[in-house]
C-alpha cells in the first residue's frame, strides 16, 4: 500500500509546472513558425514590460491566494496610488516623497480590505467586489475623470528605464526582483508556510496558535503595497496617471494566478507557476497580435482560458482521495 | 499515586439546562480511561472544559496536586492537556511534518524554518510511536483515516500534551486502522502518558482502557476498573438500568 502510495505522491507532484512549461513551449515553437516577429529580441521585451506591471500584482495575489483569501479591487488600487502620487506631484510635493505616501496608502487600502472581511467577516469576493467599485470611484472622484498628466518624473526610471543597451525594461528587473524575494520568503520562512497552511486549514492554525487573523490582514496589505507599486510604475511607464488606468486588469491577472495552479480554495500553488502562467497569457496576447487577428479575440480566448484554469483547479483537487 | 489530572465538583449549565453536575474526575498517569455516556449525557461538556473552550460554573482543577486554572485552550496547553478533534483539525494541503509541528516549527535565524530539523523529528516522533508512514513529507490528504488520526495524535505529542483527550478516534475508521489507532494508545500509555478516550464503541473501551467512567445526565454514574466489570454492565449504567458504582472516586476523596 505504501508504495502505491509512493507512486501517487510522485505522480501528482510537478505535473502543473510541467504542464504549464510543455504548454509554453508549444506556444513558442507555434508562434515561432506563424509569425517571423514573434523570435526577435524587442519583441520579448515587449512581451516582459507588458508582464512586468500585470505581474507585480499577481506576485501579492498569489500569496493572497494561497492563504485563502482573494482580492478583486488590485486593478482599483493601482488607479488610486497612480492617482495620489501624480496629484501630489502636481500639487508641486517632491516626486519621491509622494510616490511612497502613495505606497503607503495603497497599504492603507489592502488594511481597508482586510478589516471588511477579518472583522466585519464578509467573504472575500463580496468584499473586494465593494471596495473595487469604492476605489475605482474614488480614483475618478478625486480626479475630476481627467487624466493627470505629469511627464517626467522621479519614477520615471520604473516605468521607462532600459538596462543592458535598451534591452532590458528596469520594470522587468523589479518585478522578477520581488518575484525571487517572495518565492524565498514562502518557501523558506516560517510565515511564509504559514500562509500555506492558513489557506488549507486556517481553524486548525488558530488552534495551535498561528495568529491567523494578523497573517491574513498582511496579506491584504502586501497585496495593496504591490498594486500601489504597479500603479506607480504604470504612471511613471505614461508620466500620466489614469482613473481608468488597468480597467479590467483584475481578471487577467487572477487568470494568470489560477492557470499557474493556485488552488481557489486556498492552501496550494507556487510564484513559479503563476510566472508561467503570466507567461503563457502574454505570449498569448502578443502572439494574436502579431498574427493580426481583431483585438477581440483576445477577450474570447482569456475567457476560455480562464475556465480552463478554474476547471484543472477542480481537476486537480478531484485527484487526492482519502 | 498522585492524578496528573484531577477535577473537583465540576459543574456547568447552559441556560436551564445542566450539563454536568458536581462531577469529580482523576486522571492518573500511564492510565487509559474510557469516558462513557449516552447522547448529551455531558462527555463533550466535560472535554471542552478540560480543553479550556468551556468555563465551569463551579468546581476546581489540580495538576499533578498543584492548583491550576482552565480559562482558555492556551491555559489547557501549558498544562500539558491535548485534545484530538473528531474532525481531525488537519490542515490537507501540508506535510506531514507541518502539520505535527504546526505553530511550534522549528527554527533558523529566527524566522526561517527548519525544514531538516522539522522532519527528522517527526520521522523519530513517529518511529518511536510505532507509526508507519511512506513519508513525513507526503500531504495529509494522501493518507488514509488511520494515519490521519495518527498524524493528529502525534501532533498532540509534539506540542507537549501528557494529558491526551481523544475524542472518538476511531469513529469514521475500519478495523485495519482501529487497531493502528489502538497501538498507539497503548504506546502512549506506556510512555506514562493519560489518556482519554471518549467512544461509543463499548467493546472498544473494555479492551483499550484500564478504567470507565460513566456520565449520565450530567452526573457520575459509575467509575470502574475495567476488568471489574463488564459490557452488560456498562450498557447498564449507560442508559441507567444497572445501579451507580463510584467506587474508585471513593476510595480517592
Amino acid at each position: 500500500m505504501i508504495t502505491a502510495l509512493r507512486k501517487r505522491v510522485k505522480a501528482q507532484g510537478d505535473w502543473t509546472l510541467l504542464g504549464l512549461g510543455a504548454t509554453l513551449v508549444v506556444l513558442i515553437v507555434y508562434f515561432s513558425i506563424a509569425s517571423p516577429y514573434f523570435l526577435a529580441t524587442r519583441n520579448f521585451v515587449n512581451i516582459g514590460q507588458a508582464m512586468a506591471i500585470r505581474g507585480l500584482i499577481a506576485i501579492a495575489l498569489t500569496v493572497l491566494m494561497i492563504s485563502g483569501g482573494i482580492d478583486l479591487s488590485i486593478a482599483a488600487m493601482a488607479a488610486c496610488a497612480g492617482m495620489v502620487a501624480a496629484s501630489l506631484i502636481m500639487e508641486g510635493m517632491n516626486g519621491t516623497l509622494a510616490g511612497l505616501i502613495a505606497l503607503v496608502a495603497a497599504i492603507g487600502l489592502g488594511g481597508i480590505n482586510a478589516f471588511i472581511i477579518i472583522k466585519l467577516r464578509i467573504t472575500p469576493l463580496i468584499a473586494t467586489l465593494g471596495t473595487l467599485l469604492l476605489f475605482r470611484g474614488t480614483a475618478y472622484v478625486v480626479s475630476g475623470g481627467d487624466n493627470k498628466a505629469i511627464g517626467v518624473n522621479t519614477w520615471s526610471w520604473l516605468g521607462r528605464g532600459r538596462l543592458f543597451g535598451n534591452n532590458l525594461p528596469i520594470s522587468l528587473v523589479v518585478f522578477l526582483g520581488i518575484l525571487i524575494a517572495t518565492m524565498f520568503f514562502m518557501r523558506f520562512t516560517v510565515t511564509g508556510q504559514y500562509l500555506y497552511a492558513i489557506g488549507g486549514n486556517a481553524v486548525a492554525c488558530r488552534n495551535t496558535g498561528v495568529k491567523v487573523d494578523r497573517l491574513r490582514s498582511s496579506a491584504y496589505m502586501f497585496t495593496g503595497l504591490l498594486a500601489g507599486f504597479a500603479g506607480l510604475a504604470l504612471m511613471s511607464q505614461g508620466g500620466v496617471a489614469q482613473p481608468q488606468a488597468l480597467f479590467g486588469a483584475e481578471l487577467d491577472i487572477i487568470t494568470a494566478v489560477l492557470l499557474g495552479g493556485v488552488a481557489l480554495t486556498g492552501g496550494r500553488g507556487s510564484l513559479l507557476g503563476t510566472l508561467l502562467g503570466l507567461l503563457i497569457i502574454g505570449i498569448i496576447n502578443n502572439g494574436f497580435i502579431l498574427l493580426g487577428l481583431q483585438v477581440y479575440w483576445q477577450q474570447v480566448v482569456r475567457g476560455i482560458i480562464l475556465i480552463v484554469a478554474v476547471a484543472l483547479d477542480s481537476f486537480r483537487r478531484g485527484g487526492g482521495y482519502r | 499515586m498522585q492524578p496528573m489530572l484531577s477535577m473537583r465538583s465540576v459543574s456547568k449549565s447552559f441556560g436551564h439546562v445542566q450539563a454536568l453536575i458536581d462531577v469529580d474526575l482523576d486522571i492518573a498517569a500511564g492510565e487509559v480511561l474510557g469516558l462513557l455516556g449516552d447522547n448529551g449525557a455531558g462527555k463533550s461538556t466535560l472535554i471542552k472544559i478540560l480543553s479550556g473552550v468551556y468555563y465551569p460554573d463551579e468546581g476546581e482543577f489540580s495538576r499533578s496536586g498543584d492548583p491550576a486554572t482552565i480559562e482558555s485552550p492556551a491555559d489547557a496547553r501549558e498544562l500539558g492537556i491535548a485534545t484530538v478533534y473528531q474532525d481531525l483539525e488537519l490542515v490537507d494541503t501540508r506535510p506531514v511534518a507541518h502539520n505535527i509541528y504546526l505553530g511550534r516549527e522549528p527554527r533558523k535565524w529566527v524566522v526561517f524554518l527548519n525544514r531538516r530539523k522539522m522532519e527528522i523529528e517527526a520521522a523519530e516522533l513517529l518511529k518511536r510511536l510505532n507509526i508507519e508512514l511512506p513519508s513525513v513529507k507526503v500531504n495529509v490528504d494522501l493518507l488514509s483515516g488511520g494515519q490521519r488520526q495518527a498524524v493528529a495524535i502525534s501532533r498532540a505529542l509534539a506540542q507537549g500534551g501528557d494529558i491526551l483527550l481523544l475524542d472518538e478516534p476511531t469513529a469514521a475508521l475500519g478495523v485495519e486502522q482501529t487497531e493502528q489507532v489502538h497501538r498507539l494508545v497503548k504506546s502512549m500509555k506506556q510512555e506514562g502518558k493519560a489518556i482519554v478516550l471518549i467512544t461509543h464503541d463499548l467493546s472498544e473501551v473494555l479492551d483499550v482502557a484500564d478504567r470507565v467512567v460513566v456520565l449520565r445526565q450530567g452526573r457520575l454514574y459509575a467509575d470502574s476498573r475495567s476488568s471489574d466489570t463488564n459490557l452488560n454492565e456498562v450498557v447498564g449504567w449507560i442508559t441507567g438500568a444497572a445501579p451507580p458504582r463510584l467506587s474508585k472516586a471513593e476510595a480517592l476523596t
